[in-house]
């Protein structure tokens, strides 16, 4: 029930299994539990998904605390839908392994790409340190 | 909400860690004193059952506080087991603490155990220690654990359990130190370990954690051999009940953990959320009729007070103080009805067009076989419809009527259109344009920026293969002699433009064409002298100045001045057309 209705609140979300995506790139699924007035997010059964290609791994996380200012988005999950039809789940080594190579092969592109700029005398800042900016 | 969140969230991890089948829980002991505790929202509202439950509770939890932390500072005493409240058998259920003399040596019993299991179990790692550095993956990988291990802040509890009772391995305890603190863990206060935090007094807690958070009773370390016993029997009261609730209710099949964030809390953040909203909804309002207001004026000012200076470019208006430009570039009033002239004949070219387009359909559809009746039917749709372009054309503002058809040949696609119509034209018609090109010709080919005069030079070469002597003459006259400039330049003019010289010729060549036919001119008076006349004016011209190349140079020029002028002229004539 939303208590202020045409307004967006996170109150009718408690209790339910979301997917939120953190600033960091990380995906936590939960049980929504509880929030504040910054959006804070207490997750419950959290599990970590990280995703390489169409491949996922789980890791169970227990109990999270986000600070809401790190949410990029949040979005309910079915619980009875499963994920695995398109998505194939493997194990967590496996899923760390294909991440690893996954970063290796991107620094190694965005080594190449940093060197040939360099050389035409431009140099780009990495998008990571924009916030210092 | 802090407090009852962590409250709550400790419940969580106890349920948590049961769920992942270690051999230990975690003890949280979140120091409460339940009587200082400003928490009017639990008590607002409920059955004197419930009432009474909560004071059960809190009679334990104090009981339970005070047995755990105690009074006194000095970690190293055992603690007391004469509580300084008397425990009534039958308010309350027997004190943890009582049981736990028993417990004691328990604990380094489970300890160890825990640590054996944990020894075997993750003995057989991967040998990735790099990769699993993340206790979580690793509980589940059974990864060999290492000290950098301080993702889960569970298993680092856990050790800082262990390890606290061997009082070594400082750096340790002061990466986990900083996570656990929060439940409680007591540290003994004469670690010198930078991060471990002070004992927290009271005043600490509410500066810390607000007004409104429960002042604590002072961290105080428990003795190393303070038993960290037996989870479930030594839990706080409040776990202990939210243990067993949820015991309870997993066993029917619901979310046992559902309803932690209570009613209360909820509406409490939608206060908060509407209060908000509303100065949102203030701030908005507030900018939107700023920016009205400030539009209002902005126009109502500028409409009064534009000031004009008679003879200046611009004109000054309360706009134009912010904005200086716009002053300047402030259109003349002429200028703005040229332009309006303009649009005003192209849209009305535009819309003659399309009759025009017309008239050409109408036109092909006479065929030889049609009869006479629907010729002549046709013929005068035709003829309706070129009279409608012609008249429409042909209106004009101004008075004088040497000016009618100027504006649309000013106009590229007016000239088009002339030139397209003038086959239907009625021959009265076609030479009145014909005359007023000639009269007009300097106007005429100044304006031809676009170059689309030629356009119109076949259908006027017609018309003037049409002309009397004396007609040509007339056009004759018209084009040597204008308001302002004299025959000599207007011959000069009409000789540097490709459509004006070409015209000029076609009309030398019809005349000399009339000549030689041999049929009777009918000339008036005067024609001969002007006919003689222009035809030495144009010869001194044409060998005189530089000449354009001509649309069309008629064959029969050169016969022509052959007649009239010497030898030696015709050859200069000659070599100058060439």
């Amino acid at each position: 029930m939303n208590y202020v209705p045409g307004t967006a609140s996170l109150i009718d979300d408690i209790d339910k299994k979301h997917l939120v995506l953190l600033r960091d790139g990380r995906t936590l699924i939960g049980y929504l539990r509880s929030i504040d007035q910054f959006a804070n997010l207490v997750f419950h059964q959290t599990v970590e998904r990280i995703h390489v290609g169409k491949k996922f791994g789980d890791i169970p996380r227990g109990i999270f605390i986000v600070r809401g200012e790190n949410v990029v988005l949040l979005g309910e999950m079915d619980v009875d839908k499963p994920c695995d039809t398109i998505l194939q789940q493997v194990s967590i080594e496996e899923i760390l392994e294909e991440q690893r190579l996954q970063q290796q092969a991107k620094q190694e592109t965005e080594k190449v790409k940093m060197q040939v700029l360099k050389d035409r005398g431009l140099s780009i800042p990495k998008a990571d340190n924009l916030d210092e900016y | 909400m802090f407090d009852l969140s962590a409250h709550k969230t400790i419940s969580l991890i106890q349920g948590q860690a049961e769920d992942m089948e270690s051999e230990w829980t975690i003890e949280a002991q979140w120091p409460e004193n339940g009587g200082s505790w400003s928490d009017t929202e639990n008590e607002a509202g409920m059955d004197s059952d419930l009432l009474q439950a909560m004071a059960e509770e809190d009679e334990e939890i104090n009981i339970f506080n005070e047995e755990t932390f105690g009074m006194e500072p000095l970690p190293s005493t055992p603690p007391p087991n004469t509580d300084p409240k008397p425990l009534s058998p039958s308010t309350s259920p027997p004190s943890p603490p009582r049981q736990r003399p028993q417990y004691l040596p328990q604990y380094p019993a489970r300890a160890a155990q825990w640590q054996r299991i944990r020894g075997p179990r993750w003995r057989g790692g991967l040998g990735r220690g790099q990769m699993f550095d993340d206790p979580a993956v690793m509980r589940i990988v059974e990864g060999r654990p290492s000290l950098m291990s301080v993702d889960s802040a569970i298993v680092d509890c856990g050790h800082a359990v262990y390890r606290n009772t061997s009082l070594d391995n400082v750096r340790a305890k002061t990466s986990i130190s900083f996570g656990c603190r929060w439940r409680g863990f007591m540290f003994p206060p004469n670690r010198p370990c930078p991060s471990t935090p002070r004992p927290l007094t009271p005043k600490i807690m509410q500066l810390r954690f607000g007004a409104d958070s429960p002042r604590p009773s002072p961290f105080y370390s428990p003795s190393t051999n303070r038993v960290y016993g037996d989870p479930v029997t030594q839990l706080h009261p409040q776990h202990k009940r939210l243990l067993s609730q949820k015991q309870h209710l997993k066993s029917q099949g619901s979310d046992p953990y559902c309803n932690l964030m209570t009613t209360k809390e909820k509406e409490w953040i939608i206060r908060l959320q509407m209060i908000q909203l509303q100065m949102n909804f203030r701030l908005a309002s507030h900018l939107s009729s700023q920016r009205r207001t400030s539009q209002k004026l902005m126009h109502t000012s500028s409409g009064l007070s534009v000031f004009h200076i008679e003879g200046s470019l611009g004109q000054v208006a309360v706009s134009t103080c912010y904005s200086p430009r716009r002053a300047i570039s402030a259109v003349n009033a002429e200028l703005k009805d040229t332009r309006q002239q303009r649009l005003e004949i192209l849209s009305k070219i535009e819309k003659l067009f399309i009759v025009l387009l017309e008239v050409e359909e109408t036109e092909r559809m006479k065929t030889p076989v049609s009869s006479e009746a629907e010729d002549a039917m046709l013929l005068e749709k035709i003829q309706r419809k070129v009279e409608h372009i012609y008249s429409e054309l042909q209106h004009h503002d101004s008075l004088d009527s040497g000016t009618e058809f100027l504006p649309v040949l000013s106009v590229s696609k007016g000239k088009k259109l002339l030139a397209r119509l003038l086959p239907f034209l009625k021959n009265d018609s076609a030479i009145k344009i014909l005359h007023i090109i000639a009269s007009n010709l300097p106007t005429v080919m100044s304006k031809d920026t676009e170059e689309t005069l030629p356009v119109l030079y076949l259908p006027l070469r017609n018309v003037i293969g049409g002309l009397t002597f004396s007609q040509l003459i007339k056009v004759l006259r018209d084009l040597t002699s204008s308001e302002s400039l004299s025959t000599l330049e207007c011959l000069s003019l009409a000789c540097q433009n490709k459509f004006g010289l070409t015209l000029l010729y076609a009309l030398l060549s019809h005349g000399e064409k009339l000549l030689s036919s041999g049929v009777p001119l009918e000339p008036s008076i005067g024609d001969f002298e002007t006919w003689t006349d222009i035809i030495f004016q144009v010869a001194g011209q044409l060998s005189q100045c530089s000449l354009v190349e001509p649309l069309l140079l008629p064959s029969n020029l050169l016969t022509l001045f052959c007649r009239y002028l010497d030898k030696r002229t015709v050859h200069q004539l000659k070599s100058n057309l060439e």
